[in-house]
């Protein structure tokens, strides 16, 4: 998996323009970072990198990085 | 003399979906009030934990994936040729689902449906042939508030269910003078293997939030919604058909 690819599979699945999310990106700043955001990345990350990630790891995770990292930790 | 205004004794009873907990408390409890089972469900191990759990003698155990729909005919009048014809029928088997609009596929959707509506309307419609029940005879479908209500991230989950009260009402209808009464309980968050899985993609938050904001009773479980499908089967409910228990701790009171 490449963070570029991540990005816009995360972009899609929050209805994002394509190339706007970027490495570095604070989550908590992202107006489409919500609850509902967050099952739709659990959901993502199952569907597209086999990654089963448990949910009480999220809130470890404060930028778009540290997504890419928990997928490639939980990911087969 | 005390009298049982639940007493099963006599009667058979098929319940789907017995390997998961509403199913399974289920068969348990109407085994206690004298009813004889066939439980049914996908895996075997499990399905016999729950048979070694059944009160009296003369229970059967039945491996069968309900979501082969065409093999359903041939299983239940298997059933039936083997121990004769039921007197009631709970529906328990299920598959939960939570996936936000944006990543539903036509896939999952057909998935849901089949499991959670598709194998009840086909179980009802071989329950009705003549030589299949006993009258007066009644069947219980185990829908979800999410049937009623919305809920984000669960739209799959919430028309399949709403598909089953809809399709309850209209067989209750059909069904009535053929001396079936067909009504559902409508249970909201129980704390059951299928919430667990479910619900693994919430955080604790959001778990706190769904069931304390949202049912005042708290969260259910299986007897809960077994002491409400117990009514249903029994004659305490032969008035009632068409309708639709909530069993939900308050959670559609709101």
């Amino acid at each position: 998996m490449n963070t570029a690819e991540f990005c816009r599979n995360l972009e899609e699945v929050l209805d994002l323009p394509s190339g706007t999310l970027k490495c570095g990106d604070v989550l908590a700043q992202l107006e489409a970072w919500d609850s509902l955001a967050v099952i739709s990345f659990l959901a993502m990350a199952d569907e597209k990198y086999s990654a089963v990630i448990p949910p009480k790891r999220i809130p470890e995770c404060k930028t778009v990085d540290d997504l890419v990292a928990l997928i490639r930790e939980t990911g087969k | 003399m005390s009298v049982n205004p639940l007493d099963l004794s006599g009667k058979t009873v098929l319940v789907t979906g017995a390997t998961g907990g509403i199913g399974r408390g289920t068969a348990v409890l109407l085994s206690s009030l004298g009813a004889r089972l066939i439980v049914s469900g996908r895996k075997l191990d499990v399905l016999e934990s729950t048979g070694g759990k059944l009160c009296g003698v003369g229970h059967r155990v039945s491996t069968f994936d309900l979501a082969r729909l065409e093999a359903i005919p041939e299983w239940l009048s298997g059933l039936i040729q083997e121990i004769g014809p039921l007197d009631a029928m709970v529906h328990c088997a299920g598959v939960g689902s939570l996936l936000p609009l944006r990543l539903l596929r036509t896939e999952h959707l057909e998935e849901v449906m089949s499991v959670n509506f598709y194998s009840a309307a086909v179980l009802t419609r071989e329950f009705a042939r003549k030589r299949a029940h006993r009258e007066p005879a009644s069947i219980v479908f185990v829908a979800s508030t999410a049937g009623m209500l919305g809920t984000p991230a669960r739209t799959a989950y919430s028309a399949s269910k709403g598909a089953l009260i809809a399709f309850a009402k209209s067989a209750a209808m059909e069904l009535a003078k053929s001396g079936i009464r067909v009504n559902c309980v409508a249970p909201s968050y129980v704390a059951t293997e299928m919430y667990e899985r479910t619900m693994a993609s919430l955080t604790q938050e959001q778990l706190n939030a769904l069931v304390e904001n949202t049912q005042p009773l708290g969260l259910g479980t299986p007897a809960d919604v077994a002491g409400a499908i117990a009514f249903l089967v029994a004659d305490t409910s032969r008035w009632i058909t068409g309708s639709v228990l909530a069993v939900d701790g308050g959670y559609s009171a709101q």
